[in-house]
């Protein structure tokens, strides 16, 4: 349940516990979470100074609810400083920076190791 | 048109930073009244597209007061006749990236055409007839991804990067770039005209060090750019720890026109040159036979 479904689920509660609930707004919202209950893919593109999941990520952009977002312009406000915190919180890797495209020791290919991460919500 | 017989301004020092960094800012080096006047011939001869069109024109270069002004700046010309030697030629064309309303930051890429590697055959530069703070979407480069090998079409999906560099700037700034850098107009959170006009200087003679010598430049002292490729915030984080003192080193070499000497300097052929650089002993990777 992403964070739509449940303010519409609380407003719901809050109505109840006011006696304004009816049965045309509960059927309005299960009309509307019946909409929005379709899951949507998130992307998360993180590119980090070497393979470890404890290495610092130096590039980010995210792809949620369907909007693309390049992330905070500071560094410091990005929401995962590594890999790792990354997938404690929820993240799941589907391509660790692939190594067999790295034909030549002497060229730096794009900005170094990437991982793309998803999450269904 | 070629450069006029101008002396070069920049010294060992500042090639070298422009090799390590891919571009090189001179602030505020065109007058106001020019800058004014640019901003009103632009109002005045408005360009077949409106608020963020890429379009050629060269109406512009075809004024005598711009070119002496701005083309043949001091400043700019200056630091174009040090990179690129005498008898460089005159953009041929201009862009003016014009933009006038809030908007999301441009997707990172490198223009078409761009080589990778380390010669400097032409200049890719950039002016700001009006100030241009972070408000109105200055152009946002990434320093040093002149060695960053990357095609344009994978480069989309790329975010914010950690060191990227915003050239906000006073009106009548200038800033000079090696053609491949990577770069985007960043995001725009403010009303208003953003001129930004874009044009290139050719390189017509051989490379050489024909620049301002410094008697002290040592370039076997790079100290720094080996200092800032150690561990995970490394300056450049994205290359192998010293691949960027060596990029630095071999760019600098090419516009010396020394290239020839550039093996002695690495005391090998190719890299990797063995580490760490500046401790290698004598005669390292010179035995018969080495690749």
């Amino acid at each position: 349940m992403n964070n739509t479904q449940r303010q519409r689920i609380e407003d719901c509660i809050e109505e109840f516990s006011q006696g304004k609930l009816t049965e045309e707004k509960l059927r309005q919202v299960l009309e509307d979470l019946s909409e929005t209950g379709k899951k949507c893919q998130d992307l998360l593109y993180l590119q980090t100074s070497n393979t470890s999941l404890e290495s610092s990520v130096h590039g980010m952009s995210i792809v949620e609810d369907g909007e693309i977002f390049a992330g905070p312009s500071d560094p410091n406000d990005w929401p995962y400083k590594t890999l790792l915190q990354a997938i404690r919180d929820g993240w799941r890797v589907i391509q660790f920076p692939n190594m067999a495209l790295i034909m030549d020791e002497s060229k730096t290919y794009g900005l170094g190791c990437e991982f793309i991460l998803e999450r269904l919500r | 048109m070629r450069i006029p017989d101008i002396e070069p301004t920049l010294t060992d020092t500042q090639v070298l930073e422009f090799c390590n960094q891919g571009y090189l800012m001179l602030e505020a080096v065109v007058p106001d009244e020019i800058n004014s006047r640019v901003t009103e011939f632009i109002r005045e001869n408005p360009y077949p597209s409106d608020d963020g069109g890429d379009f050629e024109d060269d109406k512009l270069l075809k004024e005598d007061w711009f070119v002496e002004n701005v083309i043949l700046n001091p400043h700019a010309a200056g630091a174009v006749r040090s990179l690129l030697g005498k008898n460089a030629a005159l953009p041929t064309w201009m862009y003016n990236h014009q933009s006038q309303t809030p908007k999301p930051a441009q997707r990172w890429h490198r223009d078409g055409c761009s080589l990778f590697g380390s010669e400097v055959n032409h200049l890719q530069v950039f002016y700001y007839p009006q100030d241009t703070p972070v408000e109105l979407g200055p152009t946002e480069v990434l320093p040093g991804s002149h060695f960053l090998f990357n095609l344009g079409k994978y480069m989309g999906h790329y975010g914010n990067i950690s060191w990227s560099e915003y050239t906000a700037a006073p009106a009548g700034s200038i800033f000079v770039t090696v053609y491949s850098i990577w770069h985007r107009r960043s995001s725009c959170s403010a009303h208003g005209v953003r001129n930004m006009l874009k044009y290139l200087y050719w390189r017509m003679e051989p490379p050489q060090r024909d620049w301002i010598i410094e008697p002290d430049f040592d370039l076997d002292d790079l100290n720094d750019l080996e200092n800032a490729s150690y561990g995970d915030g490394a300056v450049r984080p994205a290359q192998e720890q010293l691949r960027n003192w060596h990029d630095v080193a071999e760019m600098f070499f090419w516009l010396s026109g020394k290239m020839e000497d550039f093996p002695a300097f690495l005391r090998t052929e190719s890299w990797p040159m063995g580490h760490p650089p500046r401790k290698r002993p004598k005669d390292f990777h010179t035995f018969p036979g080495k690749r």
